[in-house]
Formats: C-alpha cells, sequence, structure tokens
C-alpha cells in the first residue's frame, strides 16, 4: 500500500472513528451520569437518518432539514425522559434493557411504516459537493472533511461544556452524588431530561450527517448501536475521553482491515475489543 | 420439589396439558410444530433465567451458544448419512461446554453492565463469523440433509422426522431440563450459588472460589442453550446466522423478564405468552413490533416481578 492510499484510508477510518464519537459519546454520556444504558440509542441515529431524507425532500435544503430534525430529535429526547426514562432511575439495568428494547422495536416499527422498507438515498447538499485534491492521484470528498469538521467542533464543544461551565460541574456532581447536588438546590430532573435529550441529539445529528455518506435503511440503528458499545467497553464506559480514543481506534481498525482483510473484517473491532479487555477488564479511561 | 402453590400449579397444568396437546390438535403438523419451537424456547429462556435471574449473569449475547449447537452438529455430522441422536447430543454438548469454559473465562473477569456488552459483542462476532463465511454457507446457513437416528440398542425411540414425535422429545428435554435446574438448585451447589449472588465477598471468605462456582453455572447454562440451538436445527432442518443475533438473545431476555426473573418455570411463561402474543399479532398487523415492543415497555412499568409474580400474588391472595 503506498502512502497516499495508506494516507487516504487514515482519514476515512478518522473520520468514520469521528462520527462513532458522536454517537458513543450520547451513549457513554447518558450512562456516566444517569446510569441507564440505552439500548435505543441506536434508534436515535436511525431517526436522525431518516428526519434527514424526509426534511431534505420536503424543503429541499439540507441545512434547513439538518437543522428541523436535530430540534425534533431533541423533543424527542426530552419526551421519551419525561414519559419513560424517568420512571427507570431507581430500576435495575435490566428493567431498563428491557424498556429500551421494546422502544427499539417501537422505533422499528414506526419507521417501516412510515417510511417502508426500501433503502433511501439522501444527496450530498450541493454547497458541500466537491473533493479536494489530497495528490495528483486522489481526491478526498469535501463532505467527509465538513463531518469530520463538525464531529471535532461538537467535541470540543462537549469538552468545555462539561470542564468548564457552571452546567458542566453540575453534571459531572450529579454523576458522583445525585441526592448532595439536589440538596444544594438544583433541579436535578431538568439536569437530567437535558443530558438524556443531548445524548438522544448527539446520536440523531451522528444519523443526520450520515444520511448523504450511506444509504438509509431499516436496522442501521443496531449495526451502529453494537459498534458503539465497543467503542465504550474499549474506552471505558462513562467516560468522554475513552470514547474519544476507543472510536478513533473503532474507526481506523474497522476501515483498514475492510482492504486488508477483508474475509475476516467484520470481526476485527470485536478482537480488538477482547484485545484490550484481556489487558484492562474495564477498558482504556475507566473510572 | 417446589416453592410455592404458584408454582406447583403451573407445573401440574402445564405438563400434563402440553402432554394432551398433539391429541388436542388432531396431529396438526402446523401447530404441533410451533408448540415444538416454543418448547425449544423454553429450554433456551430457562437457560438464560437461571444465569439471569440465579446467578446474577447478566449476558446479552446467550443466543451464542444457541447458534452454536446448531452449528456444530452441521460441522461434525456427515452431510448425506444418518447419525446417532444420543452420540451427537453429546458431541454438541461437550464442546458447547468447553467453548462456554473459554467464554466465560472472557466474560467473567467483569461485571454488570460491562458483562452485558461484551457477551453482547462476543456473540456478535460469532454472527460475522458465521454470516460472512463461504464455507458455512454465509447468510443463508447451512440445511441438515439427513436427520438424526434415536436407537437405543436397536430400539427407535422417536422419529424426528414425525412432528408430534419431535414434540414429544422437546416436551421431555424441557422437563428433564426444569427438573435438572430444580435439582441443581437444591444441591449444595445451588446454595453456594444462591450465597454468591447474595454476597460474593462473604462466599468468598467462606473459604468458596466464587469464580469458579460462576464459571460452572454459565457452562451449565450455555450448554443447554446450545442443546436447544441443537434442537432447533434439527427441527427445521438448518441453521443460519440469525440464530446468532443480538435479536435472538434480546427476545429471549425479554422473554424472562416477562415470565419472572429466577423463577425457571416462569421462563415457559414468558416464552408461552410472548410467543402468544407475537403470533396475535402478526395477524393483525404485519406492523407486530409496534404493539409488541409498546406492550413491553407498559408490562416493565406495570409489573416488575414477571408474570410468574403476578401468578403467586393471585394464588397466594386466595389461600
Amino acid at each position: 500500500m503506498d502512502i497516499t492510499l495508506f494516507l487516504f484510508q487514515l482519514m476515512n477510518g478518522v473520520q468514520y472513528g469521528l462520527l462513532l464519537f458522536l454517537i458513543a459519546s450520547g451513549l457513554t454520556l447518558v450512562f456516566g451520569v444517569m446510569g441507564i444504558l440505552n439500548l435505543a440509542h441506536g434508534s436515535m441515529y436511525m431517526v436522525g437518518a431518516y428526519l434527514a431524507w424526509y426534511f431534505v425532500n420536503t424543503t429541499g435544503s439540507f441545512g434547513v432539514a439538518a437543522v428541523i430534525s436535530a430540534i425534533i430529535a431533541l423533543l424527542l429526547g426530552i419526551l421519551i425522559e419525561r414519559t419513560l426514562i424517568i420512571r427507570l432511575y431507581r430500576r435495575n439495568h435490566l428493567d431498563q434493557v428491557l424498556l429500551t428494547i421494546g422502544l427499539i422495536f417501537v422505533f422499528n416499527a414506526l419507521q417501516s411504516l412510515l417510511w417502508g422498507n426500501d433503502p433511501l438515498g439522501v444527496a450530498v447538499p450541493a454547497w458541500l459537493d466537491g473533493a479536494i485534491p489530497l495528490t495528483e492521484m486522489i481526491e478526498y470528498p469535501v463532505y467527509r472533511l465538513f463531518v469530520s469538521g463538525l464531529c471535532i467542533l461538537i467535541g470540543i464543544g462537549m469538552y468545555l461544556t462539561i470542564n468548564r461551565t457552571r452546567l458542566g460541574m453540575l453534571i459531572r456532581a450529579g454523576e458522583s452524588n445525585r441526592d448532595m447536588v439536589e440538596c444544594l438546590g438544583v433541579d436535578i430532573n431538568r439536569l437530567y431530561t437535558l443530558v438524556f435529550a443531548a445524548g438522544v441529539a448527539l446520536a440523531a445529528i451522528a444519523g443526520i450527517v450520515s444520511a448523504p455518506m450511506v444509504s438509509v435503511v431499516p436496522g442501521m440503528g443496531e449495526h451502529v448501536l453494537i459498534s458503539c458499545f465497543v467503542v465504550v467497553v474499549i474506552g471505558g464506559m462513562g467516560s468522554i475521553k475513552g470514547a474519544f480514543v476507543g472510536a478513533l481506534m473503532v474507526g481506523i481498525v474497522d476501515t483498514f482491515s475492510s482492504i486488508m482483510l477483508p474475509q475476516v473484517s467484520s470481526m476485527m473491532i470485536y478482537i480488538l475489543m477482547a484485545v484490550v479487555l484481556l489487558i484492562r477488564p474495564r477498558g482504556l479511561f475507566a473510572s | 420439589m417446589f416453592n410455592n402453590r404458584a408454582e406447583k400449579l403451573f407445573v401440574w397444568l402445564f405438563f400434563p396439558l402440553a402432554l394432551l396437546m398433539p391429541l388436542l390438535l388432531d396431529q396438526n403438523t402446523f401447530y404441533v410444530n410451533k408448540l415444538a419451537t416454543i418448547l425449544i424456547l423454553s429450554i433456551f429462556v430457562m437457560s438464560l433465567d437461571y444465569l439471569v435471574g440465579r446467578c446474577g449473569l447478566v449476558t446479552l449475547g446467550h443466543a451464542l451458544f444457541y447458534g452454536m449447537g446448531g452449528y456444530l452438529f452441521v460441522m461434525l455430522a456427515p452431510e448425506y448419512e444418518a447419525v446417532n441422536f444420543w452420540l451427537y447430543t453429546f458431541y454438541v454438548l461437550a464442546i458447547a461446554s468447553v467453548i462456554a469454559l473459554v467464554v466465560g473465562v472472557i466474560v467473567l473477569r467483569t461485571s454488570g453492565i460491562y458483562m452485558i456488552m461484551i457477551t453482547l459483542a462476543l456473540a456478535q462476532m460469532c454472527f460475522y463469523f458465521f454470516s460472512d463465511s463461504t464455507e458455512f454457507g454465509g447468510n443463508d446457513g447451512l440445511f441438515i440433509f439427513v436427520k438424526p437416528e434415536t436407537d437405543v440398542f436397536g430400539l427407535s425411540l422417536f422419529d424426528l422426522d414425525n412432528p408430534t414425535h419431535f414434540y414429544y422429545l422437546c416436551l421431555l428435554s424441557l422437563f428433564n431440563c426444569l427438573l435438572f435446574f430444580k435439582l441443581l438448585m437444591r444441591s449444595k451447589f445451588g446454595r453456594i450459588m444462591d450465597a454468591v449472588q447474595e454476597n460474593p465477598e462473604r462466599t468468598t471468605a467462606l473459604g468458596y472460589n466464587v469464580l469458579h462456582f460462576r464459571l460452572a453455572s454459565y457452562v451449565i447454562a450455555s450448554a443447554l442453550g446450545a442443546y436447544a440451538g441443537y434442537l432447533f436445527a434439527l427441527q427445521y432442518g438448518f441453521v443460519n446466522p440469525s440464530m446468532l443475533s443480538w435479536q435472538t438473545s434480546g427476545t429471549a431476555l425479554v422473554m424472562s423478564i416477562l415470565g419472572g426473573l429466577g423463577t425457571l418455570y416462569g421462563a415457559i411463561l414468558g416464552t408461552l405468552v410472548y410467543e402468544g402474543l407475537h403470533y396475535g399479532f402478526e395477524h393483525l398487523t404485519e406492523n407486530w413490533l409496534l404493539p409488541m415492543g409498546s406492550l413491553i415497555i407498559l408490562m416493565v412499568l406495570a409489573f416488575r416481578h414477571g408474570l410468574a409474580g403476578y401468578l403467586e400474588s393471585l394464588v397466594e391472595k386466595r389461600k
């Protein structure tokens, strides 16, 4: 493999990794702060992609569609938290698993009811349609660079919010001791609603920006959910930093194995996970 | 033998009724087959129920062994030759146990939420292994052309091609499975496992190696899960990667919780009700997942001890 092709694949791997980070960070944020294992997290990614498809076709503009879809996802997150998740805080993980499996069923059914089972495609927005030359031989699509940049921006924003703002301080405090934060006069319920909705929105945004890169198909959420589990397990549950490192590792390994070892490529990330776990049973950055 | 009136009532009602079912159905092949599948699933769910409810080892990758049971048979048995059922049952159970031992050593290093995710990921790994393989038929899976013979000293007990015979084999297997778990739980091993779930630290302090007991439980439950998959493969004459998919594990977990975790007979109850609802909803609407999913959500919110818990509260009130 020559150096330009290597670079090209590396960029693809990093881009995929950054997208996984966006989804996995939402999963691990909700778990780390609220202790909720949301198996329906992948469904939110699917919802994002389908909403983007729908609004691109009705409004004709990807930008408008993305904003509307993200807002709907945020509202959906608030709705789910207020009606269902709120009843699970004092329950064990099994109840959470069961309820969120129920949610997966509901979302899959709604998806096929509303949009059918045929794969759908979303065009890359005109203003991002193009490629910049890496060398004389290889060009890299602008849209993929845009997605990578967006993921990095959101990642930095999340880091600053959690580490540098009052809101972030409350989130971190709520993670360690819910009751104490409540005693300090903070409306913890509202904080939790916000965190859950943010988690949903992160997955949905990943779905929205993925829509022009992948085909929008039923079951896309479950596939991405399992990859996110691998990311979170590698990184350490509840750690955003871990999600970042884990996602990049998974993205790069997945991309390279699919060209270098196509026979076993879909297994490679699980092998990676098993190796990491043999060395560190609780992940790389477990708290 | 049985812990309470509800359990006794269920077992005394279920098994005699199940015994009569093929006669009541007039040997209608479709329904007898359907019921046999439910019995097979009950074995699978019961083994998961033991693991999750009795040992506190929550796995979302139990389908790994379900699929493995089927694939092991296809890999071991010659393609066009009838083999001995009992011998191959032993092979499948033995090899599945060895695999479970290896997997168990990896997953039991973790607990709780980590174990959920690692078991899920390992099962997915095998799922992709079989669905990407060319020699194991990829996504289409493989067919079993000749069913095994069940001769014992020249006497054929069951004809596996006959749905009614197969049904009775499944029923016998389920009954034995329940009996086995009941005896296991009453044994010294079972009491130590109870202690392990109650308080692992104190059990360690008493001189027991908690990991060994957990590992043994994991191997037992996994082997029985593999047995269920093996029966499923024999019934339909094929194996398919979807047997290993995380949906299979998830559905089994739903059935087990629906029935009432750790009650064992609840596993049968949960499987029956889930499959019944599935069948009913499928006839009502193409989108059976919608009512099913909604019902699961409502159930989590409404009753917390599953159907077995509900049955117990009903029976106890009458007393």
